[in-house]
């Protein structure tokens, strides 16, 4: 029984650390300082047909005196769908054969995340039993291949192998570990449901007793779930702020605006830079005011 | 073939032998054009400079000989390391360059839309994530924790040595910032920021830069008015020269106006137009003057000068060259700042400067603009009587990657030469925001020391030469005259000797200008064809 509270209680540690780290993470991100405008077209949140071909609003003149335009959410939403679904510049541009196995890995993790959420489900609704058998089914194989699948072609083609290093192979195969196991228990399991009791008993707080096959899965998980705010596997978060923050960013600044304050306050942080054209421990707002160290400032 | 497989480790190995050899047979073809063999580099630079990359580079320093000038060296880049990932001293790029060290997930998608990789042959050292997998190892072994403890599990394996650090630094200029990888890395990694970067770090805290971006660059433009050396006093005695050129080609005075107090418009253009192709600041003069645009040109020291290198690697610089231009405008009291043809100008102070001057210096405040909308508009207008005819020859497009890709201007340009040519445009493939670099992007255009414009003009500029003979493979009788349409003075600077490098103008008849001499050339009240295909193109 204490084994079975174990498991519980780890279950959730895994839940919340992973909450929390990953919240830690975004926070850091979110508060480091504003960049410079830094953007690439096609900026998907454009209007009209404009998006299409990668245009901007700087192909008007007078811009700068026009009302702030509402952002086109649609364009970044569909951007986002292909490339969350469809892994689409993976499969436009990667010259290595990884999109096949990517998206499988990929769609491993979200019908495997569909597959635990059907199993609750269907614990009350017992229609959904087989949709959930049918979906962790195919997130086991999928996953399984997809990340097996991307070690192989890691290790065996040059132009990926000089790159990977021991703990890109190490979370790959950490991946592939989960869907493996999944799929060993599922071999003794055909139905889920062991899987089924163990979500159950975490969620209601009932220890039950579960295959060890079906307890070493979860546990594999739920370590990775811990392990990934540490690791770049947390990309899909991340891509907030490379996209939406940075190549997407293309607001100009304007007066009391939020970036407004914010520049103003960063240009008050102190350079340090050693350099022979700075001015070692001036605020940048007077660095820019510089022309040449020692000269006049200029106005 | 001459590839070598060039590991990571290798980057620290010591010694002069450069880690690749770029040799002919391993490069993008360009058949028909002649395309000579890289020359090597001369015996006395290899003894005393540092060519140990690739066998080039622009960095005429003598190599550090004892073993402490090389470790002060590297302990030097250390401290830039650690300022640069400081939020305080580098909180313009901070978060994009943590994301770009931490969350590159090695799958080298970005690799084929490089196009300095594409026409050395795939060589290692120039797939866009090499140099970023260098410092992201070196940054490993530095500044994490996983990284100290970890080491080689978590690729932390690059020794920290003077040959990392050389070489390093020359990989930073082997890129020309153009961001094409960026704009397919499913992550969203910059590697073209990680080599501005490090350009920073070298830059921001040892003062070391290609003298033509620093010393001759940004430095000279502070001090001297302009990175061409010229002076407010020789750019008013060019003012004349232009108005003279006015005189000579459209037979009646127009007066240039300058320092003109309350125009709507100040128009800068890249100084370096002035000198080396004055038919475009001249041309840019007719067309505004028939079409009644109320302008000025500045006088004010950095006000006839566009140019702001520092976007391409110095922040500090960039910031102070961006707000003498904005300062000028204020104290002309014009309405707006417009740029002239010139692609990094357009970035700088339309775009990248914004966040990094003063309030009252912000983009709402001075609106800064391209000149490609404006020329739009006033070709659109009815203003000037153009004939599409006098422009009956083939004409294809340079995309400037600051003006497509990095700005999102893509139309107006396309739709100048559809209202101004006989043909229609030639589109190079690919084009608009996918398009390459003219291989002079990010300062190399202008980077002329010891042998580095054999590698720009061998590698950097390969792929544009191509596009152009594909764009114009149907016509390539030396007869039929051919332009290159380039609305960007450093694209132009590339292409000029890129065409001379490989006879595209003997060979093809191929030659290049700007966008507004291609406006002036179809203005029907000019007597005699504004573009002179006989000159210098």
């Amino acid at each position: 029984m204490a084994f079975q509270w174990f498991t519980i209680a780890f279950g959730w540690a895994a839940v919340i650390l992973f909450v929390a780290l990953a919240a830690r993470k975004v926070y850091l991100y979110a508060t480091m300082p504003l960049n410079l405008r830094w953007e690439v077209y096609p900026v998907p949140h454009e209007r009209g047909d404009r998006r299409g071909y990668g245009g901007s609003y700087m192909e008007q003149v007078d811009w700068a005196g026009e009302p702030p335009r509402p952002a086109g959410r649609g364009g970044e939403l569909r951007e986002m769908a292909s490339e969350i679904l469809l892994l689409q510049r993976v499969r436009e541009h990667n010259p290595y054969g990884l999109w096949p196995l990517s998206l499988a890995l990929h769609w491993g993790i979200y019908l495997l995340l569909f597959w635990l959420a059907l199993l609750v489900a269907a614990n009350w609704l017992p229609a959904l039993t087989w949709p959930a058998v049918a979906a962790g089914g195919a997130a086991l194989v999928l996953g399984v291949g997809g990340a097996g699948g991307l070690i192989v072609r890691r290790a065996s083609r040059h132009a990926l192998a000089l790159y990977t290093t021991p703990v890109d192979y190490f979370n790959l195969a950490f991946l592939a570990a989960i869907f493996g196991l999944g799929l060993v228990s599922w071999a003794i399991d055909p139905l889920f449901s062991q899987h089924q009791a163990y979500l159950v008993s975490l969620l209601t707080f009932r220890p039950a007793p579960t295959a060890p096959l079906v307890l070493a899965m979860f546990f594999l998980l739920q370590a990775f779930a811990i392990y990934m705010p540490f690791s770049k596997l947390l990309h899909y978060i991340m891509k907030h702020f490379t996209f939406h923050e940075t190549l997407w960013d293309d607001a100009f600044r304007r007066k009391g605006s939020r970036a407004d304050r914010l520049a103003a306050r960063q240009l008050s942080y102190r350079v340090t830079w050693a350099g022979p054209h700075i001015v070692t421990g001036q605020s940048w707002q007077e660095e820019v005011r510089e022309r040449s160290p020692g000269s006049e400032a200029a106005p | 073939m001459s590839q070598r497989t060039v590991r990571f480790r290798d980057v620290a190995r010591p010694g002069r032998d450069p880690l690749v050899a770029i040799e002919a047979p391993d490069l993008l073809p360009v058949a028909p054009a002649a395309a000579p063999p890289p020359a090597a580099p001369r015996a006395r630079w290899l003894e005393t400079y540092d060519l140990s990359l690739d066998g080039f580079s622009d960095l005429d320093l003598p190599r550090p000989q004892t073993p402490e000038e090389q470790e002060r060296f590297v302990e030097a880049f250390l401290r830039g390391l650690e300022k640069l990932l400081d939020p305080q001293n580098n909180w313009p790029f901070i978060k994009t360059l943590k994301l770009s060290l931490d969350y590159c997930l090695r799958c080298q998608t970005c690799s084929e839309a490089c196009h300095v990789y594409l026409a050395s042959g795939r060589q290692e050292i120039y797939r866009p994530t090499f140099r970023s997998e260098v410092l992201r190892r070196i940054y490993q072994r530095q500044a994490t924790v996983a990284g100290r403890v970890l080491g080689p599990l978590v690729g932390a394996d690059i020794e920290v040595n003077f040959a990392a650090v050389w070489r390093l630094l020359e990989l930073a200029y082997r890129c020309n910032l153009c961001r094409r990888c960026a704009q397919v890395c499913p992550v969203g990694i910059d590697n073209a920021l990680l080599a501005r970067e490090i350009r920073k770090l070298f830059s921001q805290e040892l003062g070391l830069a290609p003298a033509e971006l620093l010393k001759k660059g940004t430095r000279k433009h502070l001090e001297a008015g302009s990175s061409t050396g010229m002076t407010p006093a020789g750019f008013r005695d060019t003012v004349e020269f232009i108005e003279e050129i006015i005189g000579e080609k459209t037979g009646r005075p127009i007066r240039v106006p300058v320092d003109k107090k309350g125009a709507d418009i100040l128009l800068i253009h890249n100084a370096g137009e002035f000198l080396s192709w004055p038919e475009n600041p001249a041309a840019f003069s007719i067309l505004l003057d028939a079409a009644g645009v109320d302008y000025t040109l500045s006088s004010d020291l950095l006000g006839y000068d566009a140019v702001n290198y520092g976007v391409w690697f110095d922040d500090v610089e960039l910031a102070r060259v961006a707000l003498q231009h904005v300062r000028i405008a204020k104290s002309l009291g014009v309405r707006k700042i417009v740029v002239g043809e010139c692609g990094h100008a357009h970035k700088a102070l339309c775009v990248t400067a914004d966040r990094v001057l003063p309030g009252d210096y912000s983009l709402a405040e001075m609106p800064r603009e391209s000149c490609l909308p404006l020329l739009r508009d006033i070709v659109q207008s009815g203003a000037l009587r153009l004939d599409p005819a006098r422009n009956d020859f083939p004409v294809t497009l340079h995309d400037s990657c600051n003006v497509v890709r990095l700005m999102g201007i893509v139309r107006p340009q396309r739709e100048v030469i559809a209202r101004v040519c006989a043909q229609p445009l030639r589109e190079m493939t690919p084009h608009g925001v996918w398009n390459y670099c003219c291989g002079g992007g990010g300062g190399l255009a202008i980077m002329d020391t010891l042998n580095f414009s054999e590698w720009r003009n061998q590698v950097a500029a390969r792929m544009k030469v191509r596009q152009i003979l594909d764009a114009f493979q149907d016509t390539l009788d030396p007869a039929i005259h051919k332009y290159v349409a380039a609305a960007c003075s450093n694209c132009k600077g590339a292409l000029r000797e890129a065409i001379a490098r490989y006879g595209l103008q003997e060979q093809f008849g191929i030659g290049y200008g700007g966008l507004a001499d291609l406006i002036v050339n179809a203005m029907v009240d000019l007597p005699q064809p504004y573009i002179e295909w006989d000159s210098e193109m």
